[in-house]
């Protein structure tokens, strides 16, 4: 049973990691309808912006807003310099898909050049380890819960009760009907990627954190956690990837108690293929 | 240059070229993005090393895998091929269903991903990590295996099977059964309305291209006697896509140029950079990677149909028949019809169900719809709807906007499931029917939006709605030219007759995308015609036309009920109704108001308010 508690406890963290690199993964797709795969990419140079300042003696939790400020115009960059050109020109849903695939290559291979094959990790203390009716964490991995909460909070906030984030889901909804209403999509749009680059830069540093030791490829694998995250709650939907996040999150950490620890993503796979077989919206989207 | 090194390159440029053929025939000309591509060829070379290795334990016990039955050449790669194929079986589920194409595709690319983990983790299956070693060379025992006439020999079966599978891919993507791929690339719904059998389809592109994928596995396992799943993850993929874009996806000789320059480019290329003990030793493999993922951003954006683009097809025309009268403008509809034996018998053979033409059948229904209803979410578009259409009738439906007259005609053709209600068609119920088995009993139907394959010509667009044409199977396609020549020649004549029908015969040899508004409509309006219809279900076919051409296709239509066709059609043109439709149907609000003729709808106030006025 302490067993279960503690996979339990690890599986809040991972959906913790996997919350805010979904949220924002979902909502860039939700708005542009890209699925931008080179997401996974930019989590690793975010985290490796970290370790480059780590390594030079500052905290990680210094770098860390560093490498979320670099992410976010990054991903910027990579919308309005990449795909928005593309859609212009009425690219089809797949040749984005491809192109999205040509940046992965592009960025973690740069990372890789730039920083070395072999893994790293950053130096920084864990804290106390806490103990509380059965979970077992860390200092610093309440601190990735609560760092968590509080973006999905945001989130929340920002999507329910702001300018933003009506236009936000008015932009997911219909583009074309939302420019007629007046709602500067452009603007939406930038503003859109600028948070969740920013989300995303967060979600690598503290995949890094979680992961203890990572390289420019570490985030291949992440990325289909993503990618059942957000398919589980229906692409497009934040709450939808709140929900997919933490089941997935919790799931594959109670599933390495039954089954041998190296398949404990063989649930997240499952899920994400059961999902795009028999229901593409997912849990939380609207029925065709 | 020594012997080794020529041998390695061409062996490569073999294994890779036939893995590009596979790939291109499956992306390029079918439409399907396969990006699991990568376990057809590891599971080709898993499989042809288990069949020609030794059982495990008695390989000296330091590797554990299944199989091992030490099976003689060329058993080892003919096994490859055919577990490469039947592999391809179980991803139908993702691509056969109607699941948005980039969707598809990731969760292809996630099953490449998942299936290297778990054979990097279950050891006893393949090794796991290590991976298989050790693997003997094809006819190791009878052969010496280090002399440089082996490795020739070697080379030469490679480059050899390679050829064979460039023939072979090419004669597939050359027959009719190639050209409906291609249709269901350029637009797969509109295939779907035509009779193409969408997932039969990419089955059987899933199929092939695995096979393929399994065989050059096979043949790459032999050669470098090791497999790991280091040797292929899904980066691989991505290599092969590289390759197949930027050579041109569509075009065979393409993805041999794209295997070439790419795998084979880039480990070539690798052997000129000098090396230097102050760079890092991961440097330059991680350049290569960003060089590939910069030349795919860049191919796609500068030149999406890549070096070598797909080739148009010309087909060649029958020269126009002499007696036709008045050669420089094209028959007017309504005087050739009587007296044209030639255009009556081709434009259209009863089909099965054996209706007679006009007369003692005219009046029979053709088709009934009971009670049709039609929900999106909270939507109500279609409520409650039921109606007759009679044999020989060209029938009306009009309506304001929203009225559900689109969704009615998308039901009756089987583009949308009803949400509940029946359809029946000459008798048979054909609610559960999907839209390619209607249009093959005869239910044909056109689109609102335009929706010709633009990237076939004019000609190849009518060609591809023949209906039971022996070259438009797999097995037709794989028998060749000269089994399926004829029925080709006799669509060819058919297709010239209506292309001079309506006077496009100049474009016949022109991409459909290149033409006006007015000229695809027509293109379309063909098209369903060469599928051989019973009954036509046209949705707004003279929306965006001039009002003359509206008129000539409107006799057109009026000429074709009175041989026996049946039209159902969606306008908003009330002086078309007026002039061409009998009897109209109005809807409104998802429901049918009124049914008449128009000067009786006109007489009656609830149309009027609904509809007519404003």
């Amino acid at each position: 049973m302490s067993l279960f508690l503690a996979s339990v406890g690890f599986g809040l963290v991972t959906a913790s990691v996997l919350a805010i690199a979904s949220v924002g993964f979902t909502l860039q797709f939700g708005v542009t309808d890209v699925l931008n795969l080179a997401y996974g990419a930019v989590m690793i140079a975010g985290a490796f912006i970290t370790y480059v300042l780590n390594h030079a003696g500052l905290s990680v939790w210094i770098g860390l807003p560093v490498a979320v400020v670099a992410c976010s115009a990054g991903s910027v960059l990579l919308n309005s310099a990449v795909y928005t050109p593309f859609q212009r020109r009425g690219a089809s849903p797949i040749t984005l898909v491809i192109v999205s695939l040509g940046i992965t290559l592009i960025i973690e291979f740069g990372v890789q050049a730039l920083a070395g094959g072999t893994s790293v990790s950053y130096a920084m203390s864990q804290g106390p380890t806490l103990r509380a009716g059965g979970l077992i964490l860390t200092a610093v991995q309440l601190a990735v819960i609560g760092v968590s909460l509080l973006v999905m909070g945001g989130v929340h906030v920002l999507l329910r009760y702001s300018k933003l984030g009506k236009a936000m889901r008015a932009t997911a909804a219909n583009a074309t009907l939302a420019r007629n209403c007046g709602i500067r999509t452009g603007r939406v749009i930038t503003s859109t990627w600028a948070l969740t680059g920013a989300m995303c830069g967060l979600a690598g540093v503290v995949f890094a954190i979680d992961s203890g030791s990572f390289d420019a490829t570490s985030t291949d694998v992440f990325l289909v956690l993503i990618l059942a995250a957000v398919f589980l709650g229906g692409p497009g939907q934040a709450y939808g990837a709140m929900l997919g996040a933490t089941v997935i999150g919790i799931a594959t950490e109670v599933s390495a108690t039954f089954i041998p620890a190296d398949y404990k993503y063989v649930v997240a796979f499952v899920v994400l293929l059961l999902m795009l077989g028999v229901r593409p919206a997912g849990l939380l989207g609207a029925r065709a | 240059m020594n012997a080794f090194y020529l041998v390695n390159l061409l062996v490569y440029a073999a294994v890779d070229a036939m893995a590009c053929l596979g790939l291109s025939q499956q992306f390029g000309i079918a439409g399907v993005t396969n990006f699991g591509f990568i376990i057809f060829q590891a599971a080709g070379g898993y499989t042809a090393a288990v069949l020609a290795m030794p059982s495990d334990s008695a390989n000296g016990g330091f590797q554990r895998y299944i199989g091992g039955w030490h099976l003689p050449f060329p058993i080892p790669w003919l096994g490859a091929a055919v577990v490469g194929g039947v592999l391809a079986l179980p991803f139908t589920f993702l691509v056969g269903r109607r699941l948005r194409g980039d969707f598809a595709a990731v969760g292809l690319l996630v099953t490449a991903v998942l299936v290297n983990l778990l054979v990097t983790n279950y050891v006893p299956l393949f090794n796991g990590d290590a991976g298989i070693s050790v693997i003997p060379l094809p006819l190791q025992g009878k052969l010496n295996a280090q002399t440089q006439g082996y490795e020739w020999a070697f080379t030469a079966v490679a480059l050899v099977l390679c050829v064979g599978v460039y023939l072979f891919v090419r004669r597939i993507t050359e027959s009719p059964y190639g050209r409906s791929l291609r249709a269901m690339r350029d637009n797969d719904a509109v295939a779907d309305s035509l009779g193409k059998n969408l997932l039969s389809l990419r089955t059987g592109v899933l199929v092939i291209g695995g096979a393929i994928a399994g065989l050059s596995g096979g043949i790459l396992v032999s050669y470098i006697t090791t497999w790991s799943p280091a040797a292929w993850g899904y980066a691989e993929t991505v290599v092969l896509f590289a390759a197949v874009i930027i050579g041109g996806a569509g075009n065979h000789r393409g993805a041999v140029l794209g295997a070439i320059l790419v795998p084979v480019g880039f480990e070539e290329v690798t052997r000129f950079i000098p090396s230097s003990n102050n760079l890092p030793p991961n440097l330059i493999p991680s350049l290569e990677w960003v060089a590939i993922g910069l030349l795919i951003v860049v191919f796609l954006w500068l030149r999406p149909q890549g070096i070598l683009p797909e080739r148009k097809r010309v087909i060649a025309l029958p020269p126009q028949p002499l007696p036709a009268g008045d050669r420089t403008a094209p028959a007017s509809p309504g005087e050739s019809a009587p007296a044209d034996p030639v255009t009556r018998s081709v434009e259209r053979t009863p089909p099965a169900t054996a209706v007679q033409a006009a007369g003692p059948g005219a009046g029979q229904v053709m088709l009934q719809a009971c009670d049709l209803v039609r929900d999106f979410g909270g939507v109500r578009a279609v409520d409650g709807v039921s109606l007759s259409v009679r044999r020989g009738t060209l029938t009306g439906l009009i309506g304001p906007n929203g009225a559900g007259k689109s969704t009615l005609l998308a039901m009756l053709a089987g583009t949308l499931p009803a949400s509940s209600g029946t359809i029946s068609y000459l008798g048979q119920d054909i609610t559960g029917m999907p839209a390619f088995r209607r249009a093959r009993i005869g239910l044909v139907r056109t689109f609102q939006l335009a929706s010709e394959f633009k990237r076939l010509t004019v000609l190849e667009n009518l060609l591809s709605a023949v209906p039971g044409h022996r070259g438009d199977s797999l097995r037709g396609a794989v028998r060749g030219r000269r089994y399926w020549s004829g029925d080709e020649q006799a669509a060819i004549d058919r297709a010239g007759i209506i292309l001079d029908r309506f006077g496009l015969r100049d474009v016949a040899n022109r991409y459909a995308g290149d033409l006006s508004g007015g000229q695809r409509r027509l293109v379309e309006i063909m098209r369903a015609l060469m599928a051989e219809p019973s009954m036509l279900l046209l949705d707004e076919p003279m929306a965006g036309v001039h009002p003359n051409l509206a008129r000539r296709i409107g006799d057109e239509l009026v000429a074709l009920c009175r041989d026996g066709m049946t039209i159902l059609m969606v306008e908003h043109e009330l002086a078309i109704m007026d002039e061409f439709c009998d009897p109209v149907i109005v809807m409104a609000e998802g429901a049918v108001l009124a049914e008449g003729t128009m000067r009786e709808l006109r007489a009656r106030s609830e149309v009027v308010e609904a509809y007519l006025v404003g």
